[in-house]
């Protein structure tokens, strides 16, 4: 037991301590509670919550290391993922926000007037939510793993036990909160080692405006080793793999119901524009700070160990090389280990960084605890999207509309444990790296949410019939090309797997609307409802007329 | 209420919304479709394209969701569409009258 570890252990427990005993005090005890919050979290913590649900560890432990291999094409991932929200705020959430549903299955199948409609988003839900859950408890699995020097298996396990124990208990009441300070605690542990690194490296505390004299030298340097240069586009993947990546993510993000549900739990659709805005700022702080963190470890392993004999390299080196995420090989055996001769894991570049820059005990522990609360405030989100699409759209509005709360709440906690469970079991030995296993997810989304969802806020002939046609086509299309390009080889301009959404939205959108224009268009009164999302709560448009509502809430 | 005002109200939302988009497509699409041209021109030392995908993008977004939201409510505020419980019961009842 060596201090690094006594102290990564006490912050870990010291924090998920924190977030129990939130989940605790704010006990479910309501079904809108537990779904919603009883709709009274107000925007700069619903956008905190948001943050907190929204970056999960393919945001924390495995963006800047992205985008430390890729160089610029590993851009895509900080566009797309925060320009998703100008659609999701824009276009989707307030409206939706107006629709006054629970769950975004709910709002398909009742603005579709389609019980199988229903049933497919339920389902859509769940394969979305647990692909995503894998990554969030694969990561959780190796970061528990290397910092209690324990088996990644074991480390995963006690994740999912963790998991599966407060978004059980809380709901979604308690895990708003406990959110909040997950946010809190995830970010604390993001800035505190970049903003380290840009002191040592530039003497400047400010990364965001130091790392471009960083990125200058390290220009000179990919010179004069005559490797892909960092800054240069396209050098790893196509413009048109950029590209159809960063729509996918775009997409997905409009249409991942997690996050859609965390604009249900703000009172009005004014709260739902300002919760989008205040979110994507939180979210910001650690996107805009991913590029420097890149460029100060790219910068720190061409400078610091790159170069080094091979029997004098840094004593962090060796935990990661036995985690089989850290290569250095002696290609040419003459003793010293060159640039091209390292070859470091997306997954960990970020966990290992305060290590190389030898920042002390103190941030590498803080570190583990940010990861696992990015980890599980993202998983604990998703088991509830699983649970609400299992226990609300599937058994109360489907199996047994006469189930009492308590039944409901029964069901949903259940779900809950044992979707959580499974996940683990897959995470055991998952499919793909994080960003890779997230990116399905969010391809999966962009071909079937975000189609249906846009569509049925604003074209009002979008009926029944076209978006069931358009959800299986766009998750079919979605799926098939996964498949195709992960294992057949099989590409379009050069677009791989991870850029699966671009062709699976469109594929949605026009099966939506040639089958909703081959048959009868939806009632009047349902199109009445759709033109009723255009306006604020206080205007009800009804049979053609608008009336003002006074006690509009 | 008057539909006119309802429609035009929609119509100034909607258009507000397409600038705002037409504003995220340049800042992210088109800067990467063009970024092999636009790399010659650099920002703090950091060749357009990339300063663009790291940062000026996302510092986009994030202004022009506040500024969605605040024009939103002054929008709601002119067309008198103020919630309830904000304390400006004056103005919704002089509406409703």
């Amino acid at each position: 037991m060596d201090a690094q570890f006594m102290v990564s252990l006490a912050l870990i427990v010291a924090t998920f301590g924190l977030y129990i005993g939130i989940a605790i005090y704010n006990k479910a005890r309501a079904t809108s509670d537990f779904y919603v919050a009883s709709r009274g979290v107000p925007p700069v913590f619903n956008g905190m919550a948001i943050g907190a649900d929204w970056m999960s560890a393919a945001s924390f432990i495995g963006m800047a290391g992205t985008i430390m291999v890729l160089g610029y094409d590993g851009l895509a991932y900080i566009m797309g993922w925060t320009g998703g929200y100008l659609l999701l705020t824009f276009l989707l959430a307030p409206q939706l926000r107006k629709y006054g549903r629970y769950t975004v299955p709910e709002f398909i199948g009742d603005r579709y007037r389609s019980n199988t409609a229903r049933l497919i988003a339920a389902v859509a839900t769940i394969i979305i939510s647990f692909t995503y859950s894998v990554g969030q408890l694969s990561g959780s699995g190796v970061v528990i793993g290397r910092l209690l020097e324990v088996n990644t298996v074991i480390g995963t396990l006690i994740g999912v036990v963790l998991i599966a124990f407060y978004s059980a208990l809380g709901g979604m009441k308690g895990i708003t909160w406990t959110q909040v300070a997950q946010y809190l605690v995830l970010i604390i542990a993001y800035l505190i080692p970049v903003i380290f690194m840009s002191l040592q490296l530039t003497q400047n505390p400010m990364p965001w405006l130091s790392y471009g004299d960083v990125i200058s030298e390290m220009r000179v340097l990919d010179q004069e080793l005559g490797i892909s240069e960092y800054v240069v586009p396209f050098t790893e993947n196509t413009k048109w793999q950029f590209i159809a990546l960063m729509f996918t993510l775009m997409a997905g993000t409009a249409g991942l119901p997690h996050v859609i549900v965390r604009f249900y739990t703000v009172a009005t659709m004014k709260a739902a524009r300002w919760s989008g805005a205040w979110a994507l700022l939180f979210i910001g702080l650690l996107y805009l700070s991913a590029p420097a963190y890149a460029a100060f470890s790219r910068f720190i392993l061409m400078t610091e160990v790159a170069g080094s004999s091979l029997n004098n390299l840094p004593a962090w080196t060796q935990a990661w090389v036995d985690t089989g995420r850290l290569s250095l090989a002696d290609s040419n055996s003459d003793g010293v280990l060159q640039w091209t001769e390292l070859v470091i894991s997306n997954d960990i570049v970020v966990m290992a960084t305060p290590e190389i820059a030898g920042l002390g005990i103190f941030v590498i522990g803080l570190m583990a605890a940010g990861a696992m609360a990015a980890a599980l405030s993202t998983a604990g989100g998703l088991m509830i999207a699983i649970s609400a699409a299992l226990s609300h759209d599937i058994y109360f509005r489907s199996i047994n509309p006469q189930a009492s709360e308590e039944k409901r709440l029964f069901v949903g906690r259940l779900s809950i444990v044992l979707a959580t469970i499974a996940a683990g079991l897959i995470a055991l030995n998952p499919p793909g790296a994080i960003t890779q296993i997230v990116a399905w997810a969010f391809a999966l989304a962009s071909g079937s949410f975000f189609p249906a969802l846009l569509l049925g806020v604003w074209w009002k002939r979008a009926n029944g019939p076209g978006v069931i046609a358009g959800m299986i086509t766009g998750l079919s299309v979605t799926l098939g090309y996964i498949f195709a390009a992960k294992y057949g080889g099989f590409t379009i301009l050069g677009i791989i797997d991870t850029g699966a959404g671009v062709f699976g939205a469109t594929a949605a959108i026009l099966a939506n609307i040639i089958v909703s224009l081959m048959t009868s268009p939806p009632s009047q009164q349902t199109q009445d409802e759709v033109t009723d999302l255009r306006y604020p709560e206080q205007i009800e448009y009804k049979d053609g007329e608008y009336w003002l509502k006074e006690d509009a809430k | 209420m008057d539909p006119e005002k309802a429609q035009a109200y929609f119509r100034l939302r909607t258009t507000l919304i397409f600038i705002y988009l037409g504003i995220g497509v340049l800042v992210s699409y088109m800067v990467v479709l063009f970024a092999e041209s636009l790399s010659s021109f650099s920002v703090m030392g950091i060749p357009l394209p990339y300063y663009m995908g790291s940062q000026g993008a996302v510092i986009t977004f994030i202004v022009l969701l506040f500024f969605n939201a605040a024009i939103s409510d002054v929008i709601d505020r002119k067309f008198g569409l103020i919630p309830k419980d904000k304390n400006t019961d004056r103005d919704n009842n002089a509406v409703n009258q």
